[in-house]
C-alpha cells in the first residue's frame, strides 16, 4: 500500500491523477452508443476505449504513477473547546449503564419451549370441546401454510394429516421461540410486574394485533378462529414463558464493568449511586453559577 | 465551562495548495482526480442533478393526476415520465448518491489514504456518468429508423412483451438497456473498490470488530452488488439479443418466457431496495449514537442484523410476482423468507430504539431528520408485512398503495437518512456548516408534504386505484385523494428548494465548521474539514470502535468495554 512506503520522512505517495478511466468510460460508452445511432459513433468509441487502455496500463505497469505530497506534522495537546451545558447532569465516567443484567439467549429459548406447549393445551381443549377431534387446531394452524386448507370443510380439518401436523408444528415451534426470545429480551425492561406485563398485557395485545391484521391478511382464516378460545391460549403462553424466564439468572453484561466498584461490591445499590451521580452534578452546577 | 479534556493528536502543518481560479484547469482536477473524496463529491453533484431533474418529472406526473381526466400531458409523455423518473430516481439518484457518500466516507472511517484501486475508481464514476447522459440521450436521440422514440416509456422494470420489437418501436427501450448496462458496469467496479478496501486497507487496530457500523453495512452492501447485478445484466443482453438479433428469450409466442424476465429482473430489483436501504441504515448507525451522546447499541446483533438482511435479501424477489400464479407452495415460500427478514430489520430499529433511550438527545436537523426515518421506516415495514402476505398482494397489487408502501421506503427512509448524512457530513466535505435555521425549514416542509402525499396515497391504491393509468373518471372517489397527494409533493419540492439552496449559500457564506463540529467519534473527525489529499498526514492507530471518543478521553475509553478487547475480557471476568 501506498502509504506504507513514503520515500522521504513526511512525504506521502498517492497516486498520479489520469485522465485515462474517464476516456475508456466514454470509449465504452460509444461504443455501445453507437448500436443505436452510427457505426461511426462505435469506431470512434472502439478508438477510445484502445487509447484508455493503453493509458491506463502505463500509468499502472511497470510500476505504478505516484506524486509524492511533502507534509508537516507536529505532535500536540490540543484542548477540545467544547463546553458541556451545565444543565446536564453527567457522570464521572459520563455513561449510561444500560443494561446491567439480562437473561442468557438460552433462556428465552426455554422459555419459548415451554409456553409453547401450554398454549396447547387450550387449544386442544377448544379443539376437543368444539369439534371433538384432536387435530382440528393443529390443521386449522397448519392452514397457514397451505392456503387452499383454510377453505376446507370442517370434516376435512377433523382429520389427521401428516403435512398438517409437521407444517403446524414447524409454524407453532419457530413462533413460540422467537416470542421465547422477545420475552428473554423484554422481561428485564419491565421489572415490577412481570406477571400482568409478560403473562396477561403481552398476550392481550398480540392478540388486538392479530385480530385486527388476521382479517386482512386472511379472511377465510379469520372466521374460523374462535377468539374467546384464543385469548386463553395465548395468556397461558405468556403466563408459562414469562414463568420460566423468570426462573433463570440473570447475567451481567458488559456494562456492569462501568458500575462503580461499591456497586458491583454490593455494598451500594445502582439507585443511590445515581442519585448520587445526580447530587454531585447539582453542586456541580451550583459551584458554575 | 465544565470541562477541557485535553486530547492527543498529531496536527497536520501542511499548507494546503492555493485554489485554481482558471476554470479549465479547476475542469482538468475533477476530470483527472483519482481522489475518493473528489469522486465521491462528483457521484453526489451527479445525483443531485438527477434528483432534481426527476423531481421535476414527478411533478408533472402529480399535475395530471390532479384532477379528473386531465389533460396536462399527452398519455405518450405521461408513460415516459413515470418510466424515466422511476429508472433515474434508483439508477442515477439513488445508487450514485450512496456510492458518492461511501465513496467519501469508507477510506476515511477506516483510516485509509484512498480506495484500494483509485483509478477503477474514477472509471466507475465516469462509467455510470455516461450511462446517465445516454439515458437522456434518448429523448433527442431515441427516434430511430421509425421516427418513433423519445425517451424509454416501458416501466422502470419494463416487463416482457412490452419490450419486445413489436411493442417498443424506435430506439428508446435499447437505450434504456445500454444506459443501465453501463452503469451497472460503474456499481460492480465501485463494489469492488469498496471490498478492496474495506478488507485490506484498514488502519492499524481497526479490526473487522471495531469497523464503524456504516463500513459494515457498506461491505455487505458490495457483496449484494456482485449477486444482484449480474442477473439485470445477463437479463438486459438477452433482452438486446431479442431485440436486435431476433432471439426469443423473452417471446412467449415463440417458446420464451416472459415470467422469465420478470425473474431476471426481481432477482436483481428486489436486492435493490436493500442495497439501497442498507446504506441508509449505516448512516442511521453514525448519526444516532452521536446525536444520543451514547454508543451504539448493540453493535454485534446490529452486524449480525445486516448480513441477515443481505442473506435474507436474496430470496424474496417473487413477493413482487404473487399475481404471476407461481403457485401454493412458491407463494409460501416467498411469503415467509419476506416475512422473516422482518426479524433482523426489527432487531436494527430495537437497537435505535435502545440507542436513543436514556441518551442526551440533541435535535440537530441531521437528528431530525433520522428521528423521521426511524418512524417511516417503521411503518414503510409494516405495509411491507402486509404486503408480504399474498392475499392481501392479490389485493392490491399493482395499486397505489403498492406505489406508496415503497415511496415510503425510498423517500421516508432511505432519502430521509440520505438529508440526515448531507447535514452530518456537509460540514467534512465542505468544511463550512450547513444552515441550521434553513436546514429545519427543509426538514418540516419536507415532512409535512411527505406525510401529505404518501400517507394519503394508501387510500386511492386500497379503493383500487391501478399505478401508471394516464388520467381517471371523476365518479371513481380517487380525486380529493390525489389532490392532497399532489399538494404534498409541491411541498415536498419547496424543502428541496431550499435544501439546495443552503448547499450552495453556505458553501459561501456557512459558519467555519472545523475538524470535529459534532463532537463526533469516528476517525473521518480527525482529520481537517475538508480534509488533505492525502486525509491524514500520519496514518491513525485506532483501539475501539469509537477512537476519536478515546483521544478525547483518555481517563475512560472505550476499549475497557469492548469485549473484543483481549484485556478488557481477562479483567472483566477477574
Amino acid at each position: 500500500m501506498q502509504q506504507d512506503h513514503p520515500i522521504k520522512k513526511g512525504e506521502i505517495l498517492l497516486p498520479t491523477p489520469t485522465a485515462w478511466p474517464m476516456v475508456l468510460a466514454l470509449g465504452l460508452s460509444l461504443l455501445l452508443a453507437g448500436m443505436l445511432t452510427s457505426p461511426i459513433i462505435s469506431i470512434l468509441g472502439g478508438a477510445l476505449c484502445l487509447m484508455g487502455t493503453v493509458g491506463w496500463f502505463r500509468q499502472v505497469l511497470p510500476h505504478e504513477a505516484h506524486e509524492a505530497v511533502l507534509t508537516r506534522t507536529e505532535e500536540v495537546i490540543p484542548y477540545t473547546n467544547r463546553t458541556l451545558a451545565a444543565k446536564i447532569p453527567t457522570s464521572d465516567t459520563r455513561r449510561k449503564n444500560l443494561p446491567v443484567e439480562t437473561f442468557q439467549i438460552m433462556t428465552g429459548i426455554k422459555g419459548g419451549i415451554a409456553g409453547g406447549i401450554a398454549m396447547t393445551i387450550p387449544a386442544e381443549l377448544f379443539s376437543l370441546l368444539k369439534y371433538h377431534s384432536f387435530w382440528y387446531a393443529i390443521n386449522l394452524l397448519a392452514a397457514g401454510g397451505f392456503v387452499h386448507w383454510a377453505s376446507a370443510s370442517n370434516a376435512f380439518l377433523s382429520e389427521f394429516h401428516l403435512r398438517g401436523l409437521l407444517a403446524a408444528v414447524a409454524i407453532h415451534g419457530f413462533i413460540s421461540l422467537l416470542v421465547g426470545l422477545l420475552y428473554g429480551a423484554m422481561l428485564p425492561m419491565y421489572p415490577k410486574y412481570p406477571i400482568l406485563t409478560a403473562g396477561i398485557m403481552a398476550p392481550l395485545l398480540f392478540t388486538g394485533i392479530m385480530y385486527s391484521a388476521l382479517g386482512i391478511v386472511s379472511p377465510i382464516l379469520n372466521q374460523r378462529i374462535d377468539w374467546f378460545w384464543f385469548v386463553p391460549s395465548q395468556i397461558a403462553f405468556g403466563l408459562v414463558c414469562g414463568f420460566v424466564v423468570n426462573l433463570h439468572a440473570k447475567v451481567r453484561t458488559p456494562q456492569f464493568r462501568s458500575l462503580p466498584f461499591a456497586v458491583r461490591a454490593g455494598i451500594h445499590s445502582d439507585i443511590g449511586t445515581r442519585e448520587h451521580e445526580g447530587s454531585q452534578s447539582k453542586d456541580h452546577q451550583e459551584s458554575q453559577q | 465551562m465544565a470541562t477541557q479534556t485535553p486530547i492527543t493528536e498529531v496536527v497536520d502543518l501542511t499548507a494546503p495548495k492555493p485554489p485554481k481560479h482558471l476554470w479549465l484547469e479547476v475542469a482538468h482536477d475533477w476530470v483527472t482526480t483519482v481522489d475518493h473524496k473528489k469522486i465521491g463529491l462528483m457521484y453526489m453533484g451527479f445525483a443531485l442533478f438527477f434528483l432534481l431533474v426527476a423531481g421535476f418529472q414527478v411533478l408533472l406526473i402529480r399535475i395530471q393526476l390532479f384532477v379528473p381526466n386531465n389533460d396536462f400531458v399527452s398519455p405518450e409523455v405521461f408513460n415516459r415520465l413515470f418510466t424515466m423518473h422511476g429508472t433515474t430516481m434508483v439508477f442515477f439518484v439513488g445508487m450514485p448518491l450512496l456510492f458518492g457518500l461511501g465513496n467519501y466516507l469508507v477510506p476515511l472511517m477506516i483510516g485509509a489514504r484512498d480506495m484500494a484501486f483509485p483509478r477503477l475508481n474514477a472509471f466507475s464514476f465516469w462509467i455510470s456518468a455516461f450511462g446517465g447522459i445516454l439515458l437522456y440521450f434518448s429523448y433527442i436521440g431515441s427516434d430511430g429508423l421509425y421516427g418513433a422514440g423519445s425517451a424509454p416509456n416501458v416501466g422502470w422494470f419494463a416487463y416482457a412483451p412490452l419490450t419486445s420489437p413489436a411493442f417498443s418501436r424506435g430506439n428508446s427501450t435499447d437505450y434504456w438497456i445500454i444506459a443501465l448496462l453501463l452503469t451497472g458496469i460503474g456499481t460492480i467496479g465501485t463494489s469492488l473498490n469498496i471490498v478492496a478496501t474495506t478488507i485490506s486497507m484498514r488502519c492499524p487496530g481497526m479490526k473487522m470488530s471495531r469497523l464503524p457500523l456504516l463500513v459494515w453495512l457498506y461491505l455487505v452492501t458490495a457483496f449484494m452488488v456482485f449477486i444482484a447485478v449480474g442477473p439485470l445484466t445477463a437479463a438486459q443482453i438477452m433482452l438486446l439479443f431479442d431485440r436486435f438479433l431476433g432471439s426469443h428469450f423473452f417471446d412467449t409466442q415463440a417458446g420464451g418466457s416472459a415470467v422469465l424476465w420478470m425473474h431476471f429482473f426481481w432477482i436483481f430489483g428486489h436486492p435493490e431496495v436493500y442495497i439501497l436501504v442498507l446504506p441508509a441504515f449505516g448512516f442511521a448507525n453514525e448519526i444516532i449514537p452521536v446525536f444520543s451522546r451514547k454508543a451504539i447499541f448493540g453493535y454485534p446483533a446490529m452486524v449480525a442484523a445486516t448480513v441477515g438482511i443481505g442473506f435474507i435479501s436474496m430470496s424474496v424477489w417473487a413477493h413482487h410476482m404473487f399475481t404471476v400464479g407461481m403457485g401454493a407452495n412458491a407463494n409460501t415460500f416467498f411469503v415467509l423468507a419476506t416475512m422473516a427478514i422482518a426479524v433482523p430489520t426489527g432487531i436494527k430499529i430495537f437497537n435505535w430504539l435502545a440507542t436513543l433511550w436514556g441518551g442526551q438527545i440533541r435535535f440537530t436537523v441531521a437528528m431530525m431528520f433520522a428521528i423521521g426515518f426511524l418512524f417511516q421506516f417503521l411503518i414503510a415495514g409494516l405495509t411491507g408485512i402486509m404486503l408480504s402476505s399474498a392475499p392481501f398482494d392479490w389485493q392490491v397489487h399493482n395499486t397505489y398503495f403498492v406505489v406508496a408502501h415503497f415511496h415510503y421506503v425510498l423517500v421516508g427512509a432511505i432519502l430521509f437518512m440520505i438529508f440526515s448524512a448531507f447535514y452530518y457530513w456537509y460540514p467534512k466535505m465542505s468544511g463550512r456548516m450547513l444552515s441550521e435555521r434553513l436546514g429545519k425549514w427543509h426538514f418540516w416542509l419536507f415532512l409535512i408534504g411527505f406525510h401529505l402525499t404518501f400517507d394519503f396515497m394508501h387510500i386511492p391504491g386500497l379503493l383500487g386505484m391501478p399505478r401508471r393509468i394516464y388520467t381517471y373518471e371523476a365518479d371513481r372517489g380517487w380525486m380529493i385523494w390525489n389532490m392532497i397527494v399532489s399538494t404534498g409533493a409541491f411541498v415536498q419540492a419547496v424543502g428541496v428548494t431550499i435544501f439546495v439552496y443552503n448547499l450552495i449559500h453556505s458553501y459561501f457564506k456557512g459558519e467555519i465548521a472545523g475538524a470535529d463540529p459534532w463532537d463526533a467519534w469516528t476517525l473521518e473527525w480527525t482529520t481537517t474539514s475538508p480534509p488533505p489529499a492525502y486525509n491524514f498526514a500520519k496514518i491513525p492507530s485506532v483501539g475501539s470502535r469509537r477512537p476519536l471518543w478515546d483521544l478525547k478521553h483518555p481517563e475512560d475509553p472505550d476499549s475497557n468495554y469492548e469485549f473484543n478487547d483481549s484485556t478488557a475480557d481477562e479483567e472483566s471476568y477477574r
